[in-house]
């Protein structure tokens, strides 16, 4: 099959979507499909051979963090020549409703289109105003994907239409092989956390009076922590002799996150609510790292309902330190966790998820004649 | 001279007026041609979904099943929906959803499912172009025959991948009711 991908945010700046697209252009390479993934850039230097350029990228704040997008008469130019030139069989781009390269390509193209939405935003004033405008971009797109029961609902209430939910994949094999950092995890046992430490909502703070409570009566427990923020925020309130069993690791990069996962005993996710996927989770369990994870929704469903990872409720530390306690006690109920977790997180598998995604787009195929090309404006029909 | 000024404006606007007609008109008619594409595409998902469901009731000499399927494929369409459901009720009553073995029929009712939430959609978005002013008052629309949604349970099998609970928020469209091919229909879940 012939597959177009198009990304709103440029591809050499990290992040949740562009690792999606990259992940999944390379299952689908994998599988013997022919891919092409248009992305915001101005040089091709560096990408992977599969990435075309479309162009300057404007830096945006989005969503709590800085993205890249383009959009503008070359990037509209550009989008249509690789359209014109691609011959797909089937165009997928990525968050098409925010004003973006996706959305070009989207009100460029006739035939099958699929979408996929990956945040779960909420509606706003802006898109109450532009629904009319939104709803010829969202008539074009033949099925919609949700990475996410979050992102699904959103377009169920907001958007209405439905979505397909297929979950982001993991690179298991990328995540199991990974080298633990020296001298890690050590003797005397090691927890880890990643995320942004000075976000409530990400309960550092609860893991952090826990992880202090169980290294009063174990010497030698570390804590390694991945995440922005700064150091004295994280160390707040921690007695000054554990102090430097608290390892900082500042913001990492992929291939160190899967060593941090690897690095650890148990992986702590404490969250105190507004996470969609729980993506962390698939990867520790990737990692073959146990989980102990608050009872949110989304973190009880990758948990297999707490089979294939520990579940305390969300905001309690001393359950939370309970749960950690009963773990570090125990390698073989730890083993035992991590063969469960193998098991539920196999679905998850880029080659599964691709699977998946390519069911949508033989349906696209099915609703729509011919393959992809560029919709001439004035031709009427 | 402002003669032929006021001649401009109203061939301008004559031109705009019947390119935004032509514009339209293409539409509607593109939305039909999926909307029509879109339920042969079902058809075809539930005959293969009765088929795969009927071998395997032969294999397993399951007879209710295998009534359930044969009465699927044969059903007259207006006794279709309810068809479909029971075969659904039955599946799911016969399916263990990790079990390798059922995964043909597995694989077919995920085809129906996200063949009938993309149904849903097409037919939405066709139905919402035929109440556009525009498409009334020219009669754009009057050659395509009305899409109508195809109105079944969601046909998940793995009951407990999805909650059974989800928020439902009235929408203001006009539609009546909008059967939303991504929930459970309460009651049958």
């Amino acid at each position: 099959m012939r597959i177009g991908i198009v990304c709103p945010y440029s591809l050499d700046v990290p992040g949740g979507v562009q690792n999606h697209v990259r992940d999944l252009a390379e299952a689908l390479i994998g599988m013997g499909h022919s891919v092409s993934v248009l992305a915001p850039g101005e040089d091709d230097s560096g990408l992977p051979p599969y990435v075309v350029p479309a162009g300057r990228s404007v830096p945006v704040r989005y969503n709590g963090s800085v993205a890249r997008l383009s959009f503008g008469p070359i990037s509209a130019t550009r989008v249509r020549r690789w359209l014109a030139s691609g011959h797909f069989d089937v165009l997928h781009v990525h968050e098409p409703v925010t004003p973006s390269l996706s959305m070009l390509a989207v009100l460029s193209a006739r035939g099958p289109v699929v979408a996929t939405f990956h945040t779960a935003m909420t509606r706003s004033r802006t898109m109450a105003a532009v629904q009319g405008m939104l709803q010829l971009v969202l008539e074009r797109i033949t099925a919609r994907i949700a990475v996410s029961d979050l992102a699904r609902k959103v377009q169920v209430e907001h958007l209405g239409g439905s979505a397909w939910e297929i979950p982001n994949g993991v690179a298991i094999a990328r995540f199991a092989t990974a080298t633990p950092l020296p001298g890690w995890p050590g003797p005397d046992g090691a927890i880890g956390f990643l995320g942004r430490y000075t976000e409530p909502r990400k309960g550092f703070d609860l893991l952090r009076t826990a992880w202090v409570r169980l290294a009063s009566d174990r010497p030698g427990l570390r804590l390694l922590v991945a995440g922005p923020g700064e150091p004295e925020a994280a160390l707040e309130g921690v007695p000054a002799a554990l102090r430097d069993q608290i390892v900082l690791l500042g913001k990492v990069s992929e291939t160190d996150k899967a060593r941090m996962l690897r690095s650890v005993d148990c992986y702590v996710a404490p969250n105190t609510g507004g996470e969609s996927f729980g993506m962390i989770l698939t990867e520790a369990m990737a990692a073959g790292t146990p989980v102990v994870a608050s009872d949110l929704d989304a973190f009880r469903r990758v948990l297999d309902a707490g089979r294939a990872g520990v579940l305390f409720p969300a905001g309690d530390a001393d359950a939370l330190a309970r749960a950690l306690a009963t773990l570090l006690d125990s390698p073989k109920r730890r083993a035992a966790l991590v063969e469960r977790a193998a098991g539920v997180v196999s679905a998850y598998d880029w080659r599964v998820v691709a699977e998946r995604v390519l069911e949508v787009y033989a349906t696209a195929i099915e609703v729509e004649v011919g393959t992809v090309v560029t919709d001439e404006p004035d031709t009427g029909s | 001279m402002r003669d032929m000024g006021w001649m401009v404006v109203v061939v301008l606007a004559a031109v705009l007026l019947s390119l935004y007609v032509t514009w339209t008109a293409g539409r509607v008619d593109r939305l039909h041609a999926r909307a029509a594409a879109a339920d042969a595409a079902l058809d075809a998902h539930l005959v293969r979904r009765a088929a795969a469901a009927a071998s395997l009731a032969e294999a397993a000499q399951h007879v209710p099943l295998m009534y359930a399927a044969r009465i699927a494929l044969d059903v007259p369409s207006q006794d279709r929906e309810a068809a479909e459901n029971d075969l659904t009720r039955q599946l799911r009553a016969v399916v263990a959803p990790d079990d390798p073995a059922f995964s043909a029929v597995i694989s077919a009712n995920r085809r129906v499912a996200l063949a009938r939430q993309v149904h849903t959609d097409v037919v939405r978005d066709a139905l919402r172009a035929r109440r556009r002013f525009t498409v009334r008052v020219l009669r754009l629309a009057v050659k395509h025959p009305v899409p109508t949604y195809f109105d079944i349970d969601d046909p998940t099998l793995d009951r407990a991948a999805r909650p059974v609970t989800v928020l439902r928020k009235v929408r203001r469209s006009t539609d009546g009711a909008v059967p939303d091919a991504s929930q459970p229909a309460p009651g049958h879940a």
